[in-house]
């Protein structure tokens, strides 16, 4: 768990000439099973840390954690099954299994991302409102979708 | 020749309307604050502390999140909720909390307040947490830490109507349940954690604003809505399917900013 992350160069689709109405940012296999918490994400900016305000120009949005706030059973009770489900298995899938978080980014993208450029990173920055440790992001890929 | 007497009319029904909390009257925040009070005095599985806990302490935690079936599973707990509240003042409907108004007031009034108008103790400020519903070593009372340092802001107008123009309902489900993260993560404390948020009076006024947002969403994009692989899911403990969620008319609720009415020749 981290409470900062910055990602490698991510490859920019080609246009076509025609404009991306909308652009998202999705994360895949979010962690939510600590603190609830809201991770702010940034565009082509590297050093953004927790005192980068959201009026930043290069802020894309954020998106927000509702946490369990821990295990309340017994020891194996909060751990997810790493195994493909039986396909006769109807239970409910745990209620730990990683969540997607879907930005959308669709301005930042158009203000931040000039025709010519071929990567563009992503940081994202988690706050744990209080004085609790702000150490709680765990995902497991970043995909940026475009759609035209 | 016999005639088979013909049935009765059906009564004809009245849509109950969940309305906004900060615009009740004092006779309708008076019945709903006497409504939870009943609640909250019973120990059984009709009291308002078996109901705080069907969504998550004690175990198992039954409410859904991140998952396709967030918006009719809680649209079904409300429902089954405001059922047992009218089981103990009659007619009574779960206020909405507008939370993209107002934001220089934060929480309503009506949920802040220490007492209500007759100097009783107001139950919507906080509510018991009854042991089997505490986190390990957690308050015996419902606690909230609106707006601290860190807290995303409140959602916004332009937010909203942003998330209405969404023409897919997963699509949709999805912004909305982020906004809904977000708003737990701002009024913190109790409301901050999965397993204790429904403890806290406030929970049911912000859930009932995500449906209203969701009924909306249905009054924007007839014939839209859940995938039709979706539609028989159970959506437990609830003897409801997702398809039973989706006809207001057939729960027998719907919106209003305000309600007034006066009575007719009689």
């Amino acid at each position: 768990m981290v409470e900062r992350f910055i990602s490698d160069p991510i490859e920019l689709p080609a246009r076509d000439g025609e404009d991306h109405y909308r652009a998202d940012l999705v994360f895949y296999d979010v962690e939510h099973s600590g603190a609830s918490y809201e991770a702010r994400v940034f565009i082509n900016a590297p050093d953004a840390d927790a005192g980068t305000p959201r009026d930043d120009p290069r802020y894309a949005g954020s998106f927000c954690i509702f946490g369990h706030g821990g295990c309340f059973g017994d020891t194996g009770h909060c751990d997810v099954p790493s195994e493909p489900r039986d396909p006769f298995d109807l239970r409910p899938p745990h209620q730990l299994v990683p969540a997607s978080k879907t930005v959308v980014i669709t301005e930042a993208f158009k203000r931040l991302v000039a025709p010519e450029d071929e990567t563009m990173t992503v940081t994202v920055v988690a706050f744990v409102p209080g004085p609790d440790a702000n150490d709680v992001l765990q995902f497991d890929t970043i995909r940026l979708l475009t759609y035209q | 020749m016999p005639t088979v007497p013909a049935s009765p009319a059906a009564a004809a029904t009245r849509l109950r309307h969940r309305r906004n909390a900060r615009t009740l009257t004092a006779g309708q925040l008076a019945n709903f604050r006497r409504a939870i009070t009943a609640a909250q005095a019973l120990k059984d599985d009709r009291g308002y502390q078996a109901w705080a806990g069907v969504h998550g302490l004690p175990l198992p935690v039954h409410c859904t999140h991140n998952s396709p079936l967030f918006l009719p599973w809680h649209r079904a707990y409300l429902y089954f909720f405001e059922k047992s509240l009218q089981d103990r003042v009659a007619g009574v409907t779960l206020p909405w909390w507008n939370w993209t108004m107002r934001h220089d007031e934060g929480l309503p009034a009506a949920y802040t307040a220490a007492r209500d108008p007759k100097r009783e103790p107001n139950p919507l400020r906080s509510s018991p947490i009854h042991g089997p519903g505490r986190e390990p070593g957690g308050p015996s009372r419902t606690r909230r830490t609106p707006g601290q340092e860190g807290a995303p802001p409140l959602p916004t107008l332009p937010q909203v109507k942003a998330i209405l123009e969404l023409t897919d309902f997963m699509d949709f489900q999805s912004q909305v349940e982020d906004i809904h993260n977000g708003v737990h993560v701002w009024v913190g404390g109790t409301m901050s954690s999965v397993g204790t948020a429904a403890y806290d009076p406030i929970f049911w006024a912000h859930h009932t604003m995500i449906d209203r947002i969701w009924r909306l969403w249905q009054l924007r994009h007839p014939g839209s809505g859940p995938p039709a692989a979706l539609l028989h899911r159970a959506l437990a403990p609830f003897p409801m399917t997702v398809r039973d969620t989706l006809d207001m008319e057939a729960l027998g609720y719907d919106y209003a900013g305000t309600t007034a009415a006066a009575g007719g020749t009689g």
